[in-house]
């Protein structure tokens, strides 16, 4: 009953506020806003995959019928793009592009999907620098500054609103003489913070799902409801980290001008200082690998590989017997030739990039540790990782391009070695590329650890709210 | 009398445990992001100037071949990182570091940085410039919310006005007591930030110590901007809560939301191509040409050549005419690369430019830019050093196809040069733009931020003038 007559009139206070309500409306306004931005992104990639597999398509067909017209006895169109050469239908004219399909979430979050390449041409000269790309054309300046999505107004501008909202839940009562009245009620001080501030969450967490969950209904994200769960969880125990944060606040018995100056002090402690504190000590503890290195690394390789052509495919016959079997025994063939010194760079670029790579994932595994200092790095992790936008995802993309690689490489290469040409019937049994996308359960593996560390933060500062506002006392 | 508020001004502030310890944090942040800034910035100029040595030495050790195989080797150019990067990064991290220079084409700037760097790493940067451009001004409105305000609120204001102290007076004095405290922190940081510029500056740019003076200039306008807002405000407030509630959203906005409307914004007026459509496009042009521009005919060529040296044959011409013809497809290349990164280089710079516009409401914008123009981090100077590589490498084309049609014979595949020919191209030297130049690409913000400046300060003073008393 008192919990019940406690929000009736709360609900009626906020509404006689002038300045909450501008304050409410304006939140609403920029939820909408930034979940315009993210469906416009969203479509604009949606259209670019359109696009790319159109053209896998397009080349497909036109191999095909050069194929069908040869088998007919016409000439190919010119000796360089002879379909039947597995140099040719392996090489560049047969190119294949493997795509990610835009994260489930995009809309909600743009996360790294403006800055990855989420498409790479395949064939068999794909190698480790194939995967040193730009990805999609974007102003570097835009890219420096970022989105303004959904996941941004919830990491940085939800706590603010929040704040707004609590900092004086009980130091103004105490302020305008009211605590004692209230206190008087069968009412205890926890009973009627709480009650107030699960009302303000009702409506701000309320608000900010609604959005969520608009966006979802539009982009047909609902096909991941692992996603979207994970995505309303972070949501939610993000925005109540800050309630309670500010219930504690209120608990310490302080003014509200000094509340306020807490909260906004804690906010850009947490949200705007100790992510960037952590990624200066992660730069000057563990720097991440410098590309520069491996430019100069991968050109001497290909130096060297081409400088010793015939002894190379001496050895890469040797390293492949079962290559070599179709192989015509005049070594200087110059395609078993040439593909022997291209085999030869890709696997010194593969040292090479390996050794960066595994240096690089060693540093990111240390940085990653430090996340846990801040709830905002904690609740953009998740956020990003459920919207399929986040590093992971194109990590799984990328390997799983490197493991289509190969297959296209062992499709092609023995042909290659033993001369061969090729014919309309191999067209059926070309790899194709389909991508393998996370399951709900591998990222709700990934986020279980933030999401806890997350909700542990969440129970700790609860408790110590709960015990302050035990002491609250009328008299106060 | 003014004196008397400054030093009461000044010792509040600076007794103040609270504002100690702000000041004390944003100060430490300042120091150490200038510090990294500074060694992150040397490490990756020494880095770079070793890789550009190096792709020297590739270049010049490549052995005897067709000068038009060396053209298709190429060379890679690295960027080189400017003395004041170490102060702003910009887009530094968002713009890759190097590009392959070949035969045929126009390479894009390959290995951004922040491609390797994790989604955590994008929201949390923390270089000197954000410290200037997010914090201090934080810290302003923290120091001087209150200055009227909070004085009326205890009732202090009355007595004050009651000794005879004029308003202005009062709220110069209590900037300048606010300005001595920031001081503490501020002068100590830019006289670091100078050694580190003098003693060794982390790489090339033209006079970076007059950029450096501009670049303090520029912050130094910026938190008067802030100083001379809080104040006007402070004065207009009815309450001191209500100054801090206000000051704080300017703050949001400035900051944090306007930042990325621009972004949104930009986009929406000026859309650039999207990575497939620009590189196909590119491609049917290169085919097949564009406008009145169209690719060589060979035959053509030929023909002319042999008009040209009055013989009958091609094999009677003194030149090589495949070296001839391999540069005038250079040439229409180029045109075609000219046509279309030109169009997407204006793109971007004219979204930089609604960045700019939008300074009108967010004076972070003007300073952001003049921050990174100044630190050689922006955009326009990105393009600046990627027009100096694509100068580069036409230059070495033309002498690769130079010394092919000069030195050989046409249809004659055995003529290699050596080590000579190599070397005699000189190495590639960036010339980073001049000062003027950059505050010549700047006059928008210049402006915004003049304006802005003037405006406040004369809006404060008309606010303090008018403050109510009680």
């Amino acid at each position: 009953m008192a919990a019940r007559t406690v929000l009736r009139n709360e609900w009626r206070l906020l509404m006689a506020d002038r300045a909450l309500r501008i304050v409410l409306g304006l939140f609403a306004v920029l939820l909408l806003y930034a979940l315009a931005n993210g469906v416009v992104w969203l479509r604009f990639q949606e259209r670019i995959v359109e696009t790319v597999q159109t053209g896998n398509a397009e080349r497909a067909s036109a191999i095909e019928q050069e194929l069908a017209a040869i088998a007919n006895g016409a000439e190919p169109a010119s000796r360089f793009s002879d379909p039947r050469d597995p140099y040719v239908l392996g090489g560049g004219r047969g190119t294949h592009t493997a795509v990610l399909t835009p994260g489930p979430l995009t809309a909600l979050a743009v996360g790294q999907s403006d800055l990855l390449p989420y498409y790479y041409d395949v064939n068999i000269y794909t190698n480790e620098s194939s995967f040193q790309q730009n990805g999609e054309v974007e102003n570097p300046l835009n890219l420096m500054v970022g989105r303004f999505d959904l996941a941004f107004v919830v990491i940085y501008l939800l706590p603010l609103l929040v704040l707004a909202l609590g900092y004086n839940v009980l130091s103004e009562e105490r302020e305008q003489g009211t605590l004692a009245l209230t206190l008087s009620q069968p009412v205890s001080a926890r009973g009627v913070v709480v009650a107030k501030l699960a009302f303000r969450a009702l409506l701000v967490v309320g608000m900010v799902l609604a959005a969520s969950l608009l966006g979802t209904l539009v982009t047909g994200g609902f096909g991941s409801p692992g996603r979207v769960l994970l995505w309303c969880a972070a949501v939610v125990i993000y925005a109540l980290f800050w309630f309670v944060l500010a219930a504690w606040v209120n608990s310490l018995r302080r003014s509200s001008a000094w509340n306020a100056t807490v909260l906004v002090g804690a906010w850009l402690v947490l949200v705007v200082v100790l992510p960037a504190t952590i990624n200066i000590a992660s730069g000057l503890l563990h720097p991440l690998p410098s590309r520069v290195q491996m430019v100069s690394a991968q050109r001497e390789a290909s130096n060297d590989a081409v400088n010793r052509r015939s002894e190379l495919l001496a050895r890469y016959l040797e390293d492949h017997p079962e290559m070599a079997e179709g192989v015509v025994a005049d070594v200087t063939f110059s395609g078993a030739l040439a593909w022997a010194a291209t085999d030869a760079v890709n696997s010194r670029l593969e040292e090479v990039t390996g050794e960066h790579d595994a240096r690089r994932a060693e540093q990111i595994a240390l940085v990653r540790r430090y996340r846990f200092l801040s709830p905002a790095l904690l609740a953009q992790e998740v956020l990003v990782d459920a919207a399929g936008t986040g590093d992971a995802r194109y990590a799984s993309f990328q390997s799983q391009v490197r493991a289509f690689a190969e297959r296209w490489r062992g499709f092609f290469v023995p042909a290659i070695l033993a001369g061969e040409q090729m014919d309309a019937s191999v067209l059926p049994d070309l790899p194709r590329f389909s991508l393998a996308d996370e399951e709900g359960a591998d990222v709700a593996r990934r986020a279980a650890v933030p999401l806890a560390v997350l909700g542990g933060l969440l129970v700790l500062v609860s408790a110590g709210a709960g015990v302050g506002l035990g002491r609250v006392r009328g008299a106060d | 009398m003014i004196r008397h508020i400054i030093r009461k001004e000044f010792t509040d502030i600076v007794r103040d445990g609270r504002f100690r310890w702000c000041s004390i944090l944003v100060g430490a942040l300042l120091l150490v992001a200038l510090g990294h800034g500074w060694v992150q910035a040397r490490n990756a100029q020494q880095e770079h100037a070793a890789a550009q040595a190096t792709a020297r030495d590739h270049w010049e050790t490549q052995g005897e071949k067709n000068p038009h195989s060396a053209a298709h080797y190429g060379i890679y150019a690295f960027k080189p990182r400017l003395a004041l990067s170490f102060v702003d990064e910009g887009v530094d991290p968002y713009t890759g570091t190097s590009v392959w220079l070949e035969a045929h084409r126009q390479n894009d700037f390959l290995l951004r940085p922040a491609q390797d760097a994790t989604a955590a790493q994008r929201i949390g940067v923390l270089t000197a410039a954000q410290v200037l451009q997010h914090l201090v001004p934080l810290l302003i409105i923290l120091l001087t919310f209150g200055a009227f305000a909070g004085e009326r609120e205890s009732g202090t204001l009355r007595q004050l006005l009651a000794s005879g102290i004029g308003r202005r007076e009062l709220a110069a004095g209590k900037a300048l007591g606010v300005s001595g405290a920031l001081a503490l922190m501020l002068v100590p940081a830019a006289l670091v930030g100078a050694a580190a510029l003098v003693v060794g500056s982390p790489g090339p740019a033209a006079s970076p110590l007059a950029r450096g003076v501009v670049l303090a200039g520029v912050y130094l306008a910026y938190f008067t901007v802030f100083l001379a807002l809080s104040l006007a405000v402070s004065a207009w407030a009815r309450s001191a809560r209500t100054a801090l509630v206000i000051l704080l959203g300017v703050w949001v906005v400035n900051g944090l939301v306007a930042p990325r409307v621009a972004v949104d914004l930009s986009k929406w007026l000026h859309p650039t191509p999207s990575a497939i459509e620009f590189a196909r496009t590119i491609e049917r042009e290169m085919a097949s040409g564009a406008g009145d521009i169209s690719p060589p005919d060979r035959d053509a060529s030929t023909e002319r050549l042999l008009a040209e040296y009055g013989v009958e044959q091609v094999e009677d011409l003194p030149i090589n005419a495949v070296g001839v013809y391999l540069q005038e497809s250079e040439e229409f290349g180029n045109r075609i690369f000219d046509r279309n990164y030109s169009a997407l280089w204006d793109t971007f710079e004219r979204q930089g430019v609604v960045h700019e516009t939008l300074a009108v409401a967010a004076p972070l914008l003007a300073v952001r830019t003049l921050s990174m123009g100044l630190a050689g981090t922006d955009v326009e100077q990105h393009r600046h050093f990627a027009t100096a590589a694509e100068t580069y490498r036409r230059d070495l084309m033309r002498r690769m196809n130079g010394d092919m049609a000069e030195n050989s014979r046409t249809g004659d595949f055995s003529y290699a040069a050596d080590s000579e020919l190599w070397e005699s191209v000189p190495p590639l030297q960036y010339a980073a733009p001049t000062l003027g130049w950059v505050l010549g690409n700047r006059i928008l913000s210049l402006l915004v931020l003049g304006t802005w400046l003037v405006g406040t300060v004369l809006v404060a003073a008309a606010r303090v003038r008018r403050a109510e008393v009680g």
